[in-house]
């Protein structure tokens, strides 16, 4: 006898539906799983069986052999063992095979017939929605990521005994309660760190504003000690929350990384890789299509500690995503394109020492020098927005006060995002440093003060054309911060105080 | 490459004792590199004649160099066309190289006749560190800018630091320059890395060597290339040097042969300090900025100089008085928009000051976003 049951597996950010196809006959009795299963699915031979017969169903003694269709997409995982399970009652009778077929599954079975929640599982109920099943069954940890996807209904099932009584007609178990969200949130608040915290660099915490205000790349500079990472660290706690939209992508992303535990996505992804990763590390395409820090900071920061140290050639893949805001990758395996739109936050020395500008205690030789400065420049420098240097706090001052709190400071965030979001309204990007600059050319009127300024600066040679749509974008976002209708020539002053340093690496070579 | 040779002495161009000389000094490069630990016995070894140096220097290898030197070919001392090479007996060699111990050979790329034009005019040679803060930098390369744009030839080797710096000043006023090389021409590596200056040097200047084309010259051709440069100079700056430091011995190279000696003074916490301010002590002269230095080099138009000083104060422009304070701010040292906006109530507009005077040339925007005053007129 033949039976069909439904379930999915990932592949990269991607959901493969897979028909599991269980044929059950007379001959010597053995259990095969074919069709490119990776080792987890190859084991749930054992947990299927034990699993049977311990909810005391009857498991076949005849020659049972399931086949994982399509054939040549390779399946991994353990989320296949309830649907395998459940072909296999099907097959020998002991579930109608036609509610089988109308029916999604997805969970890990442990060998008592109890199920345990399987990745992905918000990613999967997409799929089972877009290939036309009514329900899906899963078990009840992460039933509530389920019930995000409209038009498709959710059966909770705890034991394989459950899914039996669904699959026949019967009612699922039920719901457990929803996560308390406000509690959850509270907890994860008390957990943020705050800008209160950081003492004095007053310089940095406000370029910081300003980057989380437009969504703007920044780059903190300065001595080791000065609080470079500190500063970081406390970047989402700035940030807006996440939309709905936003959190549905970021917990499908986290979901099929396999970078999340339960629940849906409540703040931001701030990743913060080592400066040894890859290339692949970074943006992903490694073999079983990993996918990198780029595309896990979706929605969130991606936070590059000591810039100059990475590889040339990971930074330089860097590109794709800061510009499009998403990556495509192309393997002999596989292609897929994900999205990639993360603010860039980035933190260096000024030199290799880390203390060039302080009196003489800088040993670092020119050529020292030209070559930290080589690594920096580029076409990744040139998609640095801003360029917060960082103090040395004096010894003798008194202790410094903190310049504002993250509540406050994110509340002036979300105030000049509403402000952009209402001008920039729409379909696209709402945040300054993603609109192209035709249309943000309209609301960057100068006065003659800031037009004097900004022709000066070009013609010194201090800033190219795209420069100088970097300051334009730039002052728009200060002047959202301070509420302003229009671009004052102080905003655009402060831009320009505030431009990355693209033309030191270029003075050697003019 | 096509080859010129120039045998005999009788006309124009290098004898050919002083061609043998320059070859036995590329051959010996790694022996004179071992002796130039201590510059201050050094200086003798310029004055030594040919067979001397073989004698002092040779070493194990002193019989086979005397067999080669021998047997040297017109074809082995050959240099390219675009090099000319000039001996001492030459008489289009500059005058102000005198002395036993001045270069017996000169190689020139960009004419002779430019240098002895250049060599002509007033020249003002820049010594210090080659890891000099970015205010000697700074320094340097303004004060080099603004002698430039006042008709001084500045002199200077091409290395890193302070030399750099003030070959760059010179050439950001498009002014006239002469650079002399540590190395050979043709093997200099940081004309690779300064393609933009070494492109102006070929059109208005001059790169001397006193090494034949393609030696390399480590400890020794640095220590030979301050050597030119001192005597080439009527003037020499000298910006930031530790003291005793190997970059100060051209600045006593320079006392010897009667040059005058100015010195760009720091702060007195500052080792790379300790250099210019032993110099003032034996009585180099001060310089606060381009006047004092023209001061030097025209003591008849003193009063002139004078009344540029005071001009040069705010530059000459128009300043708010938020702009003044912020110069001031900036030149006392505290550099980053962090200090500078600092207690004031509006960091906008301190920014904005920051960046006008930013656009008016009277501020550098230097490494980390920190800020560096300009001394000269900008250009």
């Amino acid at each position: 006898m033949l039976a069909l049951a439904n379930a999915f597996t990932v592949e990269g950010l991607h959901t493969r539906h897979v028909t599991v196809e269980v044929d059950v006959r007379a001959g010597l009795p053995a259990f095969t799983v074919i069709g490119l299963a990776d080792a987890a699915v190859r084991e749930a031979r054992e947990r299927v069986r034990a699993a049977i017969l311990n909810c005391g169903f009857e498991f076949p003694a005849r020659r049972i052999t399931a086949n994982l269709a399509p054939a040549d997409v390779p399946k991994a995982g353990p989320g296949l063992d309830l649907a395998l399970a459940c072909a296999v009652l099907g097959a020998t009778g002991q579930i109608p095979r036609d509610r089988l077929q109308s029916h999604a599954l997805l969970g890990e079975l442990a060998l008592d017939g109890s199920i345990r929640p399987a990745p992905a599982t918000l990613a999967v109920a997409h799929a089972a929605r877009r290939a036309g099943l009514g329900t899906l069954a899963l078990a009840g940890p992460r039933a509530h990521e389920a019930l995000l996807v409209e038009g498709l209904e959710v059966a909770v099932v705890e034991r394989l005994d459950s899914a039996v009584r669904v699959l026949s007609g019967g009612p699922g178990d039920p719901l457990p309660a929803a996560p308390d969200r406000s509690r959850r949130a509270a907890e994860e608040a008390s957990a943020l760190v705050d800008l209160e915290e950081v003492r004095g660099q007053h310089h940095a915490v406000r370029s910081l504003v300003i980057a989380a205000a437009g969504g703007h790349n920044l780059l903190l500079s300065g001595a080791p000690g000065t609080g470079k990472t500190m500063l970081a660290q406390r970047l989402p706690s700035i940030l807006p929350p996440l939309s709905a939209a936003e959190a549905i992508e970021v917990t499908l992303i986290e979901g099929l990384a396999r970078a999340r535990a339960q629940g849906l996505a409540e703040r931001r992804p701030f990743r913060a890789p080592h400066h040894t990763v890859t290339a692949a590390g970074l943006i992903g395409g490694a073999r079983g299509g990993c996918v990198g820090e780029a595309v896990l900071a979706h929605n969130g920061v991606l936070f590059l500690d000591e810039l100059s140290e990475f590889a040339r050639a990971t930074l330089e893949a860097l590109r794709q995503p800061l510009e499009e805001g998403r990556v495509a990758i192309a393997r002999a395996s596989h292609s897929a394109v994900y999205p990639a739109r993360f603010m860039l936050l980035a933190a260096t020395n000024p030199c290799p020492c880390g203390y060039a500008g302080e009196g003489d205690r800088c040993h670092c030789s020119e050529a020292e020098l030209a070559r930290h400065r080589r690594r920096l420049s580029g076409p990744l420098l040139d998609r640095i927005d801003l360029l917060a240097g960082l103090a040395r706090a004096g010894s003798a001052e008194a202790p410094a006060r903190a310049l504002t709190s993250s509540r406050r400071a994110r509340e002036r965030v979300m105030q000049a995002r509403e402000r952009q979001s209402a001008r920039l309204a729409g379909p696209g990007p709402r945040l300054n440093a993603h609109v192209d600059m035709r249309s943000l050319q309209p609301h960057v009127q100068l006065d003659q003060r800031g037009d004097a300024l900004l022709r000066a600066a070009g013609a010194l040679g201090l800033l190219s054309a795209r420069g100088q749509h970097r300051v334009l974008r730039v002052a728009r976002t200060i002047a959202d911060l301070h509420g302003s209708e229009r671009v004052r020539a102080v905003d655009v002053g402060a831009a320009l105080a505030l431009r990355p340093e693209a033309h030191l690496a270029e003075r050697e070579t003019r | 490459m096509t080859a010129r040779t120039r045998p005999g002495a009788g006309g124009p161009g290098a004898c050919p004792a002083c061609l043998r000389r320059s070859w036995l000094l590329g051959q010996l490069s790694a022996a004179l590199d071992y002796r130039c630990r201590d510059p201050s016995r050094f200086l003798d070894v310029f004055s030594l004649e040919q067979d001397e140096l073989l004698a002092a220097l040779g070493g194990r290898r002193r019989a086979e160099l005397a067999g080669r030197l021998r047997e040297l070919q017109a074809s082995d001392l050959a240099v390219p066309d675009h090099v000319d090479a000039l001996c001492r007996h030459d008489p289009r060699y500059p005058a102000s190289l005198a002395g036993r111990s001045a270069p017996h050979m000169l190689f020139v790329s960009g004419g002779s006749a430019r240098l002895r034009m250049l060599a002509r005019a007033p020249t003002v040679a820049f010594l210090g560190s080659a890891r000099a803060s970015d205010y000697g930098l700074e320094t340097a390369r303004g004060l080099a800018r603004a002698l430039a744009a006042s008709g001084v030839t500045i002199a200077g080797s091409l290395a890193e630091g302070v030399p750099a710096a003030a070959q760059e000043g010179a050439r950001e006023a498009r002014g006239e320059t002469v650079a002399v090389l540590a190395h050979g021409l043709g093997a200099c590596p940081s004309a690779r890395r300064r393609r933009g200056l070494w492109e102006h040097l070929q059109r208005h200047g001059c790169v001397l060597s006193e090494l034949p084309c393609g030696a390399s010259g480590r400890r020794f051709g640095a220590l030979a290339a301050e050597r030119t440069v001192a005597q080439l100079a009527t003037v020499v700056v000298v910006v930031e040097a530790k003291a005793g430091s190997r970059e100060l011995a051209g600045a006593t190279i320079a006392r010897d042969h009667g040059r005058a000696i100015a010195a760009v003074p720091g702060r007195i916490s500052s080792a790379l300090a300790s250099g210019p301010h032993a110099l003032l002590r034996q009585g180099a002269t001060l310089v606060r900025g381009p006047e004092d230095v023209l001061e030097l080099l025209y003591p008849e138009q003193a009063d002139r100089a004078a009344a540029a000083r005071t001009l040069a104060v705010d530059g000459g422009v128009a300043l708010t008085r938020s702009q003044r304070a912020l110069l001031q701010a900036v030149a006392a040292g505290s550099d980053g928009p962090e200090r500078l906006c600092d207690g004031n109530a509006n960091p906008g507009e301190v920014l904005l000051a920051l960046s006008e005077l930013e656009l008016m040339g009277l501020l550098v925007r230097g490494r980390g976003g920190r800020y560096l005053p300009r001394p000269g007129p900008a250009i």
